[in-house]
């Protein structure tokens, strides 16, 4: 009876010696997958710095003006073109002279179907 | 053991045997005792009290508060840090000196071989910088050399993504990213608190300073500047939008400016911000002062007269108008034709002890402190007579930084109510709370509709876009060359406003000796130079801001005669 306890408990002991060990080993792998995952992050983090600051460089208002005067034909917007909506009926014939044909209205989709 | 208990009890007598096994009993007791309290922590601490993070978050206090980038009203990144890295070398632990040089000097060829050496031999040295903030491959290229004893670092680099736009206000860092002038400066220095308050807790990380700058209107003011400059060969140019409700500067433009990216920046005296570290004579503008002034006394109403059909002599002064009427103005007259004479005797009614007094109310004669460290003085008459007061009136022997003479101005046209300007960004609730009255909201009323005056039919017609309703004044004050008035160099400005007749943004332009261009039939008069720039700059950002425009049936006539002249032109 006392071998079978005894049997019993040193099976439990290798058991529970095994389990834990497995669960360390576990525990240091997910360990060593968060210290990844945090760098990861932070290199992330950094590259999106890195994109936000072009991105700003990109879009500065002196470059895009820039290249909006070689491709656009837009001008800055003039106060008398703000129409608004109760005196847009006595304004529509001036606003469709101001209209150009047809051939110019897509300006930016011919200059993206140029680039393409 | 258990061997061992059967032995016992074979051999020896029955009392021993019991004694022995009561003893193990005692230890099995013991045993389990200790082992049952150790199972029950077990239990509480892994399955019933609740996971919890250790308490009080680990104070991240390991580096320097991470420096915050700094975005426009809108969100634009106008400063930012990227890592860079930065080489080093440990002296003790290269072996080959001459080679290490040799090497290193091949692969960074801007690295003087001499100096290095000299730096590498320097005995019991264990850290010199090699090269800060360098490329990637220049990174990879030196760190490949396998030399012992070099290595990097990753630092940060503070870039301006915007470049030029709004250097001076922005400010800069030195190569230990601490803040030297500026809004970088404010960061480190005055507004450590509001730094710090960017942080977010336990985290390496801030929240952007928000600046109340907006880019748009911020290009928009420089690229108008830049070619007013350049079309009056003007030697700098200035200019400030200033939200009147609230005190926030929109757009700040000081040139000539200077690349904020770049290793050498280059500045110098001209570099810098005129807006706020230099003072000027504004000239007649001064004279909306003193008109609000003697309105806020009391001392003269909308249908007062002046007599300018002489100078007005003071002791041995003569002071005279410079585009003499020679007769009888009325009040509004007196403004739009910025009659000296009128001013003048204004001051005089009012007394010299209630002009200094009003001066000091509207904070003329204190210095004006925003965040921006980098603030001048305003320069004063040191005694003050009739004379003085009188001269005073008008804007001579009087120069005060140009935010400043703006900051007044706008205080005096939107009911009175002085802000303290701001270059980050404020709500009306905030500003609210901060204003104080400084004239009469009816004083007020009345320097609205001087200044729109002054537009419609005055010296600042040129800037009265269409549509917008703008009011202004001009001032052109003659610069001090070597103690005396020159007439041959004069700073242009303009201060102005719109939409009149609720004020939301007052601006000034400024063109420091602008020449007359045939364009100008010889003129270099501010009506002529700053007050045109000021017209096209607020055409381009009274869209931007939100103004809309109102037209009357006068300005639709105007406009479709505009729209006729262009055609035929």
């Amino acid at each position: 009876m006392l071998k079978l306890a005894n049997g019993v408990l040193v099976v439990t002991a290798l058991v529970a010696g095994a389990l834990l060990y497995a669960l360390e080993h576990k525990t240091r792998g997910l360990e060593r997958e968060i210290a990844v995952t945090k760098r990861a992050i932070a290199d992330t983090d950094e590259d999106i710095k890195l994109l936000g600051a072009e991105w700003s460089s990109l879009t500065r208002p002196e470059r895009i003006q820039k290249l909006a005067a070689q491709n656009l034909q837009l001008a800055p917007a003039q106060a008398d073109q703000y129409v608004s909506l109760n005196e847009l009926q006595s304004r529509m014939e001036d606003i469709r002279a101001r209209v150009k044909p047809d051939k110019e209205q897509d300006v930016i989709g011919d200059l993206l179907q140029k680039m393409q | 053991m258990t061997s061992a208990t059967v032995s016992h009890s074979e051999s020896a007598a029955a009392s021993p045997v019991l004694a022995g096994q009561n003893r193990i009993r005692l230890l099995g007791l013991i045993f389990s005792v200790v082992f049952f309290a150790i199972a029950t922590k077990l239990a509480i601490t892994s399955a019933i009290a609740p996971v919890s993070e250790p308490p009080g978050e680990v104070v991240a206090a390991a580096g320097r508060i991470p420096r915050p980038d700094i975005v426009d009203r809108n969100g634009n990144v106008l400063a930012t840090d990227v890592a860079v890295a930065s080489l080093y070398a440990d002296p003790r632990k290269i072996l080959d000196i001459d080679e290490a040089v040799e090497l290193i000097t091949a692969a960074l060829p801007d690295i003087d071989a001499k100096m290095l050496d000299t730096r590498l031999r320097q005995p019991g040295r264990a850290f010199i910088w090699l090269k800060r903030q360098v490329s990637p491959e220049e990174r990879d290229t030196v760190f490949n050399l396998g030399i012992p004893g070099v290595a990097y670092v990753n630092e940060r680099r503070r870039v301006y993504p915007q470049g030029r736009l709004a250097a001076q206000t922005l400010g800069y860092v030195d190569v230990d990213n601490r803040g030297i002038a500026g809004i970088e400066r404010y960061l480190d220095d005055a507004g450590a608190i509001y730094t710090a308050s960017l942080l977010e807790p336990g985290k390496d990380k801030a929240a952007p300073a928000e600046l109340a700058l907006d880019i748009r209107v911020q290009h928009a003011l420089t690229d108008e500047l830049q070619m007013a400059m350049t079309k009056f060969k003007a030697i700098a140019a200035g200019g400030i939008v200033m939200n009147v409700e609230t005190g926030e500067i929109v757009a700040l433009t000081s040139l000539p400016d200077y690349n904020p990216n770049a290793e050498e920046k280059k500045i110098g005296r001209d570099q810098q911000n005129r807006m706020l570290s230099g003072v000027y004579e504004l000239g007649s503008v001064i004279k909306a002062v003193t008109f609000s002034m003697a309105f806020d006394y009391g001392v003269v109403t909308m249908e007062s007269k002046f007599d300018a059909r002489t100078p007005l002599v003071i002791g041995s002064a003569r002071i005279n108008d410079f585009h003499a009427q020679r007769r009888v103005l009325a009040l509004p007259e007196v403004f739009t034709y910025s009659s000296n004479i009128g001013t003048a005797k204004m001051a005089l009614e009012v007394g010299v002890e209630r002009h200094k007094a009003f001066l000091e109310r509207v904070g003329l004669l204190d210095k004006l402190t925003t965040e921006v460290p980098e603030t001048a003085r305003p320069l004063l008459p040191k005694r003050w007579g009739r004379l003085v007061s009188a001269t005073a009136a008008f804007g001579h022997g009087f120069a005060v930084q140009p935010l400043q003479g703006l900051n007044v101005v706008a205080g005096l046209l939107n009911g009175g109510k002085m802000l303290q300007p701001t270059f980050l960004k404020r709500s009306k609730e905030e500003a609210d709370v901060l204003a104080r009255q400084i004239v009469r909201e009816e004083t007020s009323a009345h320097m609205r509709e001087l200044f729109r005056l002054n537009a419609t039919d005055g010296s600042a017609a040129k800037a009265d876009v269409i549509g917008y309703r703008v009011g202004g004044k001009t001032g052109t004050a003659e610069k001090v060359v070597n103690g005396r008035y020159s007439s041959l160099k004069s700073l242009a400005t303009f201060i102005g406003a719109f939409p009149m007749e609720k004020p939301k943004y007052a601006l000034i332009v400024m063109l420091d000796e602008p020449q007359a261009t045939p364009e100008t039939f010889g003129f270099a008069t501010s009506g002529w130079n700053a007050v045109p720039t000021a017209g096209k700059i607020i055409a381009r950002i009274a869209p931007i801001l939100g103004i809309d425009p109102v037209f009357t049936a006068a300005d639709r006539e105007k406009l479709a005669k505009q729209a006729k002249e262009k055609k035929q032109g």
